[in-house]
């Protein structure tokens, strides 16, 4: 249902509110017959929701409330306005590029429709093994149950009753023992196969064409939660429209890549007549399906130049304040000037993967928020490297899911085997507290509730002085504090107090 | 001194500040001299070596406690200061007080509106608990404002800005503050607004960051040592202590006798220096305090900061009794479980017994044997070393005093006794990166000097005998003993929790011999048989087959006799791991998959896949239906058998295993020329422009990338020729196939073509200007010019072919190198971060303060360890276990 949204002051939105109902004037006749509307007090953001009962042509009338006093066009009958949690006028499917809220626009509130992922609805053959294991009293996971789906069908009763005991016993079998020091085992795990990983910072990742850090430096960048990846990288996935049209894609990969001036022209300064050409290059332009009109719009945000002349293959610019300083400056800055593309996307290649046997593109750079917004993009799968870019995309969740695939598959591309328990492990301690914690002195190390584990660490005098200050408590829970005291740890058979009472006589 | 049975333990530990009533209150003397020792070596009173504070030469008493050296604990005792010295360590929290309190009326410059806002949301503060980084973030933001305002809000009084001229140096409008200054104002900060600060009132008071008193460290801490020259060097804190209390002292007297401003101030300076660097001697922007040969005194901080200092290198980790380490070396006879050590070892390292009523008198037998005993055909038997009585005191057991100790020892003594054999001791080899690094073994006492084990135990360890090390512990105590034995025998650590499967098996030989064995089900001699069998402990041979009237055993029988029964398995084999359906090396078709029948091996062929490290089938399996005690007899059988029959069956490996037909000499010849053919058709190509770049490459880029692809092409090609002709009678084949040594690829670089050499993903390409080396012509982009080596180790490399090689072989040890370090520190920060994190009986995975981190573990709760190589379970083997391939 498409409704008005429009800018205002809180002032006119308080008016509005003691008033209701009331009639407004406004300076914009919308088109369609409209009942709801919203009002954004930021630009950015929508946060009043108001009822329309009629709309009508301008004309004065008692008791208006005024958006303006010139230009109206239309009285606005409102019925109620309520204040609503803000919403990001992004999630109005309005005109494309609408970026911010001027005036007044249509648009329709995108509708999300929830369902159920195919991944965790049961199939009925799986249910019914669900329920005959529930009225058996075992407790199967439902990765299993689909996997005895196939049993039930092949197997005769008897048997078939037989391999979900055994499946139950096995499952208590096989459950991880209490106290067990499973973060002490997720390390080693982790760290032992590090000897065995290359240090070779660049390889090929199937794309010639392109770089990226694997292996061990990759690893210590993943644990250390990096600001920026050494190689930030993305691999796009499209849409079905896109996915097979390799025009489309084409077009698309000319779309990403960031273009400035120079990559396709020469600038050329004439310190003589103290002006600037900017010469372009056929074919580069040609294969960066770069025109002429691309280069003046993106010139036309440059200030302080005048058009001296333009032809078919040249720009011609002069200062307005004439100096060499000036000039050389100018040249700098035009250069990389972007014309079109992605900011921070240096490069991007499209690939036939086998699997999806459809167009994937991989890029050299990284800029999840654009590169999603861009029509023909899978927003659903497409992803980067960069775990804090996924952080403030998507959120903590997400993030743990990225520490964790991008861990899996630096290790699996080395041809190690290390279980992916621990590899979630590391992913949840790294952000269970809400954000990204690098593993060490920064992060989870020196946030430790131990004074002495700290001091044991790195940095030890800071530690122990500020801990006189606040008079901190070390309640020797860890590992670290205890065997510093010399007592036995709290974790495995440490955990548990064992009393022989003996034999009273 | 018998603390066994007390089980007492720290609960916590509170951290606060000194006052100087408290240190005049613990002090057991005034040190007021700077000398330690008179000229007959006996420490001055109320010098820096008073007796007052502990003793450190055997025949003197202490004069506070009154105890001998090892009984004293030692005391502290104090210095006076003339003047109040700032303490180092607290500089910015000294600043940050200055700046935010007013130096009048010393309240923080804070409107009492300010005040009652903020209180409530610090008081929420647990300094004693909480993270201290949070409380520094949350108090900054408060401390701020009042830093921000000049005029006091409660007394109105101008503060000027207060500037710290680093290190120690406060300035206030360009004029110093003396530090006695700096504690007057200090002193006048209300215990309220002292928690704006983030001070605790409840454990430190602002002015007590001022030093008046300083404590003087027991003697113990600082010890002097004598030198062989008889000559008394002291201790790197007493040389400073020393200054301190000289300075002080003339700091005094000036003061006393009215000494112009500027002396005193001098002095003043040099006692700050002074106690500055007894603190800590590498503040910046001093010089270091050095010793009289140049070398920077080691005080306080350095002496707990860093690895070798006293948090890492004594309090994290310790230096140990009864352990040993020795050369290692293999003994195929031994158990996995095993470990063999020699006898001067066993004989040197004991474990404590207790007497009872039980073993009373084994124990008097034991003693009177003495120190060296052995049996009358001379083999080793434990001895006793040492007695301990009831109240403490140790009696060496010597071979004179036996017989009368024997008689003398009674119920409740404790007997030090020599190890012997099936004691259980920790065995370890450096670097520990694994739980798997250190694991309890049985002691089996053997001649010779190194301790010995089963090769099986080389994958966990990650060790060889090439010259290797490994230590060895025995462990003390009853409870330790029963815990070793449960959950670090070998035998319990087959599973590897990194990726749920067996880490220990059978290696490099023991594959081939099994491989040999089992392919092909060749017919085993019956002279064979008999001495492979003799090997292993079994029940009864298999049915022989009689050919031409003699009796022989098919190998795949032979090799059942290891298997126990009940056992299950289908799997494809390492040599047929690539076939589908078919397997190219197996005569019989069925024999694509090894086939395990009710612990009888029906097909295929026994190599790496089935009982190797790593993947080791027949072991998982074992492990998980039977239990660690068959899977470690399944190994140690398996291991032997191995032995047996390659010892007596023989194999050996050799250059005559590259021989390959000259045709095929010529064919890599011509895909070799071929390939320089193309090489230099892209050189000309670039050279003269016409080279097509790759998408986003330059042509130089191009052209590289090309020319690598290619070689990497012709080396495979060469392999593929190379390994047509070298079929499975080839024994090194046989070891590549089987995955007991080496890939097919080393063969073709043995037989075929070594290939292209590389540095950093590229070709070679630095050495002399423009060229790798004077050889070629500069800026030869060819392939021989570039480190391409076309000749075979086999056919030997020709001068330039074995420099670039040499080359590529740097670069791999340079690799090693600074991976090791790399991955050490990541891993000593993982588990550092980790360490903490336990299962708790829901098995939630919390860290200390009860945070949950996980609700389930892994999300399923299974243990790595006991997972199907990371399945939860798998139903298709289950299924397979219980009925077998009909289902």
């Amino acid at each position: 249902m498409i409704s008005l949204i429009w800018r205002d002051t809180k002032k006119n939105v308080e008016l509005i509110s003691k008033s209701v109902p009331c009639a407004y004037a406004i300076d914009y006749m919308p088109a369609d017959k409209i009942d709801t509307a919203y009002i954004s007090t930021d630009k950015q953001n929508v946060d009043y929701e108001v009822k329309i009962s009629e709309i009508l042509k301008y004309e004065p009338m008692d008791d208006l409330i005024f958006k303006r006093k010139t230009g109206l066009k239309a009285i606005l009958k409102i019925s109620s306005i309520r204040k609503i949690n803000r919403v990001p006028i992004s999630e109005f499917d309005m005109e494309e590029g609408f970026k911010e809220l001027t005036s007044f626009a249509m648009g329709e509130k995108y509708q999300v429709d929830y369902r159920e992922k195919e991944a965790f609805s049961l199939s009925p053959e799986a249910k019914e093994v669900l329920e005959d294991a529930e009225s058996k009293g075992y407790d199967i996971p439902v990765s299993l149950v689909n996997k005895l789906v196939k049993y039930k069908k092949s197997l005769p009763y008897n048997k078939y009753e037989k391999l979900l005991k055994r499946v139950d016993l096995e499952l208590k079998k096989r459950e991880i023992d209490p106290f067990e020091a499973v973060g002490i085992i997720a390390a080693q795990s982790i760290g032992e196969p590090g000897t065995q990983m290359t240090m070779r910072t660049f390889h090929f990742a199937g794309v010639v064409e392109m770089n990226v850090t694997l292996g061990l430096p990759r690893l210590i960048e993943i644990v250390d939660a990096r600001r920026i990846p050494s190689t930030p990288s993305m691999t796009i996935y499209l849409t079905e429209k896109y996915r097979k049209n390799e025009e489309k894609v084409r077009e698309l990969i000319k779309n990403l890549e960031n273009t400035t001036i120079i990559d396709v022209a020469d600038i050329i300064t004439d310190v003589g007549d103290m002006s600037l050409t900017i010469k372009i290059d056929r074919n580069k332009s040609r294969e960066r399906l770069v025109s002429m009109g691309d280069i003046l719009s993106a010139l036309e945000k440059r200030k302080g130049i005048i058009y001296n002349e333009i032809d078919e293959d040249s720009i011609s610019i002069k200062l307005q304040q004439e100096s060499f300083k000036m000039l050389y400056q100018v040249q700098e800055q035009l250069k990389s000037t972007p014309i079109k593309g992605v900011n921070k996307i240096s490069r991007a290649i499209a690939r036939i993967d086998a699997k999806e046997d459809a167009w994937v593109i991989y890029t050299q750079g990284s800029n999840l928020r654009e590169v999603l917004n861009i029509e023909g993009v899978d927003s659903n799968r497409t992803t980067t490297n960069d775990i804090i870019e996924i952080e403030n995309v998507f959120g903590i969740e997400a993030a743990r899911n990225a520490i964790y695939r991008e861990a899996e598959n630096t290790l699996s591309e080395q041809g190690l085997n290390v279980d992916k328990r621990h590899l979630m492990l590391v992913a949840d301690m790294m952000t269970f507290s809400g954000t990204v914690r690098a593993v060490g002195r920064q992060g989870i190390s020196g946030r430790k509730s131990s004074v002495l584990a700290r001091a044991a660490f790195e940095i030890t005098s800071k530690h122990l002085l500020k801990a006189g200050l606040l008079g901190e408590i070390d309640p020797l829970a860890g590992v670290a504090e205890n065997i510093i005291v010399g007592q036995p740890i709290t974790l495995g058979t440490g955990a548990i107090d064992l009393v022989y009472k003996g034999n009273k006589k | 001194m018998n603390f066994n049975n007390v089980s007492k333990r720290i609960e916590r530990i509170k951290f606060a500040l000194l006052s100087p009533d408290e240190i005049r209150k613990m002090s057991q003397v005034r040190v007021i001299t700077p000398d330690t020792y008179d000229d007959d070596g006996y420490p001055i009173e109320r010098g820096l070596m008073d007796l007052h504070m502990g003793v450190i030469e055997p025949g003197l008493k202490c004069a506070t406690c009154g105890g001998k050296v090892d009984e004293c604990p030692g005391h502290f005792g104090h210095i006076e200061l003339a003047m109040p010295v700032v303490h180092i360590g607290f500089i910015k929290e000294i600043k940050s007080m200055l700046d935010a309190s007013c130096k009048e009326c010393g309240r923080i410059k804070l409107t009492d509106e300010e005040i009652n806002n903020y209180r409530t949301q610090v008081s929420a503060i647990d300094f004693e608990t909480m993270d201290p980084e949070i409380i520094d973030m949350t108090l900054k933001k408060i401390v701020e404002i009042a830093v921000q305002r000049n005029i006091c809000p409660h007394c109105s009084a101008e503060s000027p800005k207060v500037i710290l001229d680093k290190p120690t140096t406060f300035r206030e409008g360009g004029i110093k503050i003396t530090p006695k200054e700096i504690r007057e104002r200090l002193e006048r900060i209300q215990d309220d607004d002292l928690l704006f600060f983030g001070i605790n009132k409840g454990s430190a008071r602002p002015e007590w960051m001022i030093l008046t008193v300083l404590p003087v460290p027991p003697i113990d801490v600082r010890p002097s040592i004598t030198l062989e020259t008889g000559e008394r060097s002291e201790d790197d804190l007493t040389h400073k202590l020393v200054d301190i209390i000289r300075i002080s002292q003339r700091l005094r007297e000036s003061r006393d006798n009215g000494s112009p401003q500027l002396i005193i101030e001098d002095l003043w300076d040099l006692l700050q220096y002074h106690i500055t660097t007894y603190f800590d001697n590498q503040t910046a922007g001093i010089p270091p305090a050095r010793h009289r040969s140049g070398r920077a005194l080691k005080t306080l901080v350095q002496r707990l900061k860093g690895k070798e200092g006293r948090f890492r290198a004594n309090l994290s980790g310790k230096r140990v009794n009864f352990s040993s380490r020795s050369v290692i070396s293999p003994e195929p006879f031994l158990s996995m479980n095993e470990v063999g050590i020699p006898e001067i070892a066993a004989r040197e390292l004991t474990v404590p017994v207790l007497i009872n009523s039980f073993n009373i008198e084994k124990m008097k037998e034991w003693i009177k044997r003495g120190t060296m005993p052995r049996t009358p055909d001379g083999k080793y038997l434990a001895g006793i070393n040492y007695l301990i009585r009831p109240d403490g005191r140790r009696i060496k057991l010597t071979d004179q005093n036996a017989e009368i100790n024997s008689e003398r020892v009674d119920i409740g003594w404790t007997v030090e006794r020599q190890m012997t054999e099936g004691d259980i001791v920790l065995f370890n080899r450096q670097p520990s990166l694994h739980r798997m690094s250190m694991m309890a073994h049985s002691v089996r006492v053997l001649p010779g000097m190194t301790f010995r084990f089963n090769l099986a135990d080389c994958t966990p360890y990650n060790a060889d005998f090439d010259g290797d090390e490994m230590n060895l512990h025995v462990i003390q105590s009853e409870e330790s003993r029963a815990e070793a034995r449960i959950i670090m025998k070998v035998q319990e650590q087959i599973m590897s929790p990194r990726f749920g499967g067996p880490i220990i098996g059978a290696i490099h030989d023991h594959i081939t011999a099994l491989f040999l064995l089992t392919h092909n089900n060749p017919l085993i001699s019956e002279d064979d048989t008999l001495h492979t069998t003799s090997y292993i402990e079994f029940e009864k041979l298999p049915e022989p087959v009689i050919k031409d009237g003699k009796k022989y055993y098919h190998g795949r029988d032979i090799f059942s006799l290891v298997l126990p029964e009940g056992l299950n398995i289908k799997f494809k084999s390492h040599l047929c791991a690539g076939a589908k359906d078919k397997c190219e090396y197996e005569n019989d078709p069925a024999d694509t998959y090894v086939v395990i029948t009710n612990g009888k091996l029906v097909h295929g062929t026994i190599d790496d896949e089935a009982v190797g490290p790593f993947s080791g089938v027949i072991v998982d399996k074992i492990f998980r239906k039977i239990g660690p005690q068959a899977a470690a007899k399944f190994i140690d059988n398996v291991t032997r058998l191995a032995v047996g029959f390659l010892s007596h069956r023989g194999f050996s490996t050799g250059i005559k295993d590259y021989d390959i037909p000259k045709d095929a000499i010529s064919r890599i010849q011509e895909i070799s020329n071929e390939t320089l053919e193309k090489i230099e058709k892209l050189v000309n190509a670039f050279r003269s422009g016409q080279l097509q770049p790759l998408p986003g490459r330059s042509v130089e880029d191009t052209l590289e990338v090309e020319i690598l692809s290619a070689t990497g092409g012709v080396r495979d090609e060469s392999g593929k020729i190379a390994s047509q002709y070298l079929g499975l009678n080839d024994p090194s084949v046989i070891m590549a196939r089987s995955g007991a040594r080496a890939k097919m690829l080393n063969i073709a670089e043995v037989a075929g073509m070594v290939g292209q050499q590389s540095v950093r993903g590229g070709r070679l390409n630095r050495g002399y200007a423009n060229r790798t080396l004077s050889h070629f012509k500069e800026n030869d982009l060819g392939a021989y010019a570039r480190g391409f080596i076309k000749s075979s180790y086999r056919a030997g490399l020709n001068p330039t072919e074995y420099f670039f090689h040499s080359i590529g072989g740097r670069e791999g040890l340079v690799d090693i190198a600074v991976r090791t370090s790399r991955s050490g520190y990541m891993q000593r920060r993982l588990i550092n971060a980790f360490e903490d994190l336990k299962v708790d009986d829901k098995r939630r995975v919390e860290d200390t303060i009860g945070s949950v981190v996980q609700f389930k573990y892994g999300e399923d709760g299974i243990d790595p360890t006991r997972s199907d190589e990371g399945q939860t379970v798998d139903v298709d083997y289950a299924a397979y276990d219980e009925f077998g391939d009909e289902q």
